[in-house]
């Protein structure tokens, strides 16, 4: 960890003193402390403990605000609870943006008077990022992805061997010696991205990908130097490093000089890239860029592709990742795509906007500090998943696949859990 | 730094669980891991997978690629994940005794 000194804290603190955001200023003088915001945090739910009361959360970094920027604050700190950016504020906002909260945005849903609570935290992570304190096991991911091009260090020659083995795959799934997984061509349709644990350790997502790519006649390609989703940056607070992630898929789209591009299922990268990327980048996109739900339901509602009505005969429930759905508005398209291949699906108690984190967002799955906690929170979707008696839980999100198996493992729930894009490549008929 | 404890024996690992000190893994330390993750039982495909792991990590210094576990010990994609229900970095890769993998895993 980074020694506190003056220099430091004024970074930290410039971030605070930027009068040009109306938004963070406004969000920093509005919280009235009603307190319904504690119901609505999972980690408020689990422990109890008002440290984690997401107001609790507001007022730390209102407090340094008040203390550094605000009349009654500079000259009578103790009037206004204006607190000193001090080592033990520091810890406080350490152990708080960074180990009890994923940005899930609920809270934000719930606040009687519209507070970005989420936005604040995010804001707190900037500051922290700017003084040198982001925790090295999410900065090492971070450091992963500028480094070698993608967040595991993944060599282009071991990625390119990997899609080589998916393509015999796939020729055997499909019976079609002339089926491809292309890569590095330019003027297709669609550039196609990756989170890269699928090429490391989960293909069957690209697998599942190339399938209905093929289904549907999409002239389509993967680059094998920038196919990277993820963006840590994003969770780290580190707008810099976010901005060059961003980039270099930008830079990578003009290369290929693809039509659109497509997002695989992974929420705080098509977050990162699609709402956050052009203001990063100060420059609004000139290429179509979406989620590949939002594909896959186009493809089924155009009939480019056709699935089997019947494939799916055990209980389904999905799981909505938070940065996709309350965060990001795609709420009825991975709805409308379960409906056309399951008979038995069942919403979770509560869904949609208003669903549960699984816990593991915001880079709590990278925070191996913070693991205890991680598995605590996540007992709340357990329980919601046990009520729904399904079988298999479907979500379209890789950060959250990796949480909802070790929440299955640990709360011994004996599920499946499964991508969209690999329950429709299971159901596709091939004409 | 954590402390877990299995069947007596106390190792130094992450929060995640994985080793601290992976030099002083041996065949022993992997079962117990395996036990901790439910694996009562480690058959030939378990070591065969495990084994690989660890020399790649020995060589290397990381995790292989799943397409060179599967390669390498004819194991099927799909059966490592019946195996290893934690998947292959939280299941296999620790029972491996590697550190934590980067990313979303």
């Amino acid at each position: 960890m980074t020694v506190l000194t003056k220099t430091n804290i004024d970074k930290g603190l410039a971030i605070l003193k930027n009068t040009q955001d109306s938004k963070l200023i406004t969000n920093l003088n509005s919280c009235v402390h009603c307190g319904l915001c504690g119901e609505s945090c999972i980690y408020y739910l689990t422990y109890k403990d008002p440290r984690y009361l997401p107001a609790q959360k507001v007022d730390l970094i209102t407090s340094i605000y008040k203390r550094y920027c605000t009349f009654i604050g500079k000259n009578i700190p103790f009037l206004t609870n204006a607190k000193d950016l001090d080592e033990k504020n520091l810890k406080e906002m350490v152990d708080l943006f960074f180990g009890a909260c994923t940005m899930c945005g609920r809270c934000n849903l719930h606040c009687s008077i519209g507070v970005d609570i989420a936005y604040l935290v995010r804001t707190g992570r900037m500051m922290l990022a700017e003084m040198g304190y982001i925790p090295d096991t999410i900065q090492s991911t971070v450091d992963a992805s500028i480094n070698t091009g993608n967040n595991m260090g993944i060599t282009k020659e071991e990625f390119i061997d990997t899609l080589n083995w998916l393509e015999d795959d796939l020729k055997d799934e499909v019976n079609d010696e002339k089926a491809r997984i292309p890569v590095d061509e330019k003027d297709k349709n669609i550039l196609y991205t990756l989170n890269p644990r699928e090429p490391k350790f989960f293909p069957l997502s690209i697998s599942a990908m190339a399938k209905i790519f093929y289904a549907a006649k999409e002239s389509w390609t993967i680059s094998t130097s920038m196919y990277d989703i993820t963006n840590y940056g994003y969770f780290t607070g580190n707008k810099e490093e976010a901005s060059i992630i961003v980039k270099r898929l930008f830079d990578e789209m003009k290369n290929l000089n693809a039509k659109e591009l497509i997002l695989a299922e992974c929420g705080h990268g098509s977050r990162a890239f699609r709402w956050e990327g052009p203001n990063y980048l100060k420059n609004k996109y000139d290429f179509k860029t979406i989620t590949s739900v939002e594909l896959i339901a186009d493809y089924i509602k155009t009939g480019r592709i056709k699935v089997d009505k019947e494939k799916l005969k055990q209980r389904i429930t999905l799981h909505d990742p938070c940065n996709l759905v309350r965060n990001g508005g795609i709420v009825n398209e991975q709805r409308y795509i379960i409906n056309q291949i399951a008979k038995d699906f069942v919403e979770m108690t509560p869904h949609g906007i208003d669903n549960l984190c699984c816990g593991g967002g915001g880079g709590q799955l990278a925070m191996s500090e913070y693991n205890e906690r991680r598995m605590a929170i996540g007992e709340r979707k357990a329980d919601q998943i046990k009520n729904t008696s399904a079988q298999i839980v479907i979500t379209p999100c890789h950060n959250c696949v990796d949480q909802l198996i070790q929440i299955n493992s640990y709360y011994k729930l004996n599920v499946q859990i499964k991508t969209l894009a690999e329950i429709v490549a299971d159901a596709i008929i091939l004409e | 730094m954590a402390q877990m404890e299995i069947e007596g024996k106390t190792f130094d690992v992450d929060g995640d669980g994985f080793l601290s000190t992976p030099e002083i893994w041996t065949d022993e330390v992997a079962m117990l891991f395996a036990k901790y993750d439910g694996i009562d039982i480690m058959t030939d495909k378990h070591w065969a997978v495990v084994k690989f792991i660890r020399k790649n990590f020995e060589e290397k210094g990381n995790a292989p690629m799943i397409r060179s576990i599967c390669q390498e010990t004819g194991v099927k994609l799909r059966e490592i994940y019946e195996l290893f229900p934690l998947g292959p970095a939280r299941g296999a890769c620790r029972v491996a005794g590697l550190p934590k993998p980067d990313g979303c895993v």
